[in-house]
């Protein structure tokens, strides 16, 4: 058999025609009925871009099931339009449930940010290190003297990941949800990526009052 | 229970990292020691349209941004950090922008473009979506859309979007530089839309660096 170049993109599309081939063979109805009605997701995952963690495969979900934002390292920053929209769009008219922060083990961005963070203090000069200024800043508070590479990555992806469920919680959309009583769950996972298992580190809500 | 839905999301991981570890004992340990991925797919946030699942990808295989209305804006440092990192770092070779029909923010797009001229919206509040979302409503004010039913009107809409956004990715930086580079890794951009009721991706466009003068 000969060697075709291979071109990933056209192979992409034969595998969605072969799946969505298999979807309709188990039921009929799946496409129309989820053009015919309007999406209603529980969850909004604001995860990162890497490869490695797509969120409906690795939580085994459908389409219809997670609302979805990912971008470098998992960041939420409250200047940033591309997330605020996502969350504000979401919460509503959406009307996630749930939102979950996923970071990962072994993350790029959080690698490269240690990097910039040793190197010292740089004028962000181009789109990247400008969006990871806020990670590289962060990774500066904290103590990583005398761990190994693995175990300081591990700390930040952590750090990292529970900054931005506090940025969340601190964003207009949630504290707009929450003032009117709309209970959005905020979420802080993490995913390993050697066991391909998720772990929750954290969960915010509205402050309960007591009557 | 508030909670059902997450814990069925954890239990749902679980499982399934047991079914691929059973399968293939490896499968994760080799993943955690880089990525490699061919493509980098900019798509929407709906959750209607989950890249991996609908073109029954693995982990490892697709870099993914997702937004509302999956927009490229040249002054966003999410989708250009992105497109940078995939092109630059990770070596993609394909850029596939990915609109789909249904589109919520492409129909609130066409109805802002309609109060617009009708000026039955004199002056919205400005929030980060309605800032996200201007540039598609601008684009829409130019097209001719008198004629069309709702549907085609939303259609229409929707292919213009993915058009413009393939236009602006070509333009970015991380693509020109690229392109201008006999000596880079071949990167080629796709506009795709994804057909809701069909489960179906169709390819709208595909463009590739061009080592000629002034070509289309």
């Amino acid at each position: 058999m000969s060697q075709l170049p291979l071109n990933a993109a056209e192979d992409l599309i034969n595998a969605n025609e072969e799946w969505a081939q298999s979807i309709i063979r188990d039921n009929p109805d799946f496409f129309k009925d989820s053009a015919a009605y309007p999406q209603t997701p529980k969850v909004l995952w604001i995860g990162c871009s890497d490869s490695r963690v797509p969120a409906a495969v690795v939580t085994a979900s459908m389409p219809g099931d997670i609302f979805a934002h990912t971008n470098i390292a998992n960041q939420f920053h409250s200047f940033d339009d591309n997330a605020n929209s996502v969350l504000s769009y979401g919460v509503d008219p959406v009307g996630v449930e749930h939102v979950v922060l996923v970071g990962h083990s072994g993350c790029g961005g959080v690698i490269a940010a240690i990097e910039a963070a040793a190197a010292g203090p740089v004028e962000p000069h181009n789109p990247l290190t400008r969006w990871l200024n806020p990670l590289i800043r962060l990774v500066r508070t904290l103590d990583l003297r005398g761990l190994p590479e693995d175990e300081a990555v591990a700390k930040v992806v952590e750090a990292n990941i529970f900054r931005q469920v506090d940025n969340i919680c601190n964003s207009e959309p949630i504290v707009t949800a929450w003032a009117a009583g709309n209970n959005v769950f905020v979420h802080g996972w993490v995913y390993d990526l050697a066991t391909g298992r998720i772990r929750e580190l954290v969960v915010r809500s509205l402050p309960s009052v007591c009557s | 229970m508030p909670h059902e839905s997450i814990q069925t999301l954890l239990n749902a991981n679980e499982e399934w990292s047991q079914s691929i570890i059973k399968d293939s004992p490896t499968f994760f340990t080799q993943l955690a020691i880089g990525q490699n991925p061919k493509i980098l797919w900019i798509g929407c946030s709906d959750s209607r349209v989950p890249e991996s699942v609908i073109t029954a990808s693995k982990p490892g295989d697709i870099f993914v941004h997702r937004n509302i209305a999956n927009q490229f804006h040249l002054n966003d440092d999410s989708a250009l950090s992105v497109l940078t990192y995939a092109v630059k770092a990770v070596g993609v070779e394909h850029v596939v922008l990915v609109g789909h029909t249904n589109c919520g923010g492409a129909a609130a797009c066409l109805q802002a473009a309609k109060d617009a001229a009708a000026d039955t919206d004199a002056s919205q509040p400005e929030t980060p979506l309605t800032r996200w979302l201007s540039p598609l409503i601008g684009r829409i004010q130019s097209l001719e859309l008198s004629t069309c039913s709702a549907a085609e009107a939303l259609n229409k809409v929707v292919e213009t979007n993915v058009h413009m956004q393939v236009d602006n990715i070509c333009k970015s930086e991380p693509i020109t530089t690229a392109w201008a580079d006999p000596n880079a890794k071949k990167v080629t951009v796709h506009g795709w839309v994804y057909d809701l009721a069909r489960g179906r991706i169709d390819e709208l466009v595909c463009r590739e660096a061009k080592h000629d003068e002034n070509s289309a």
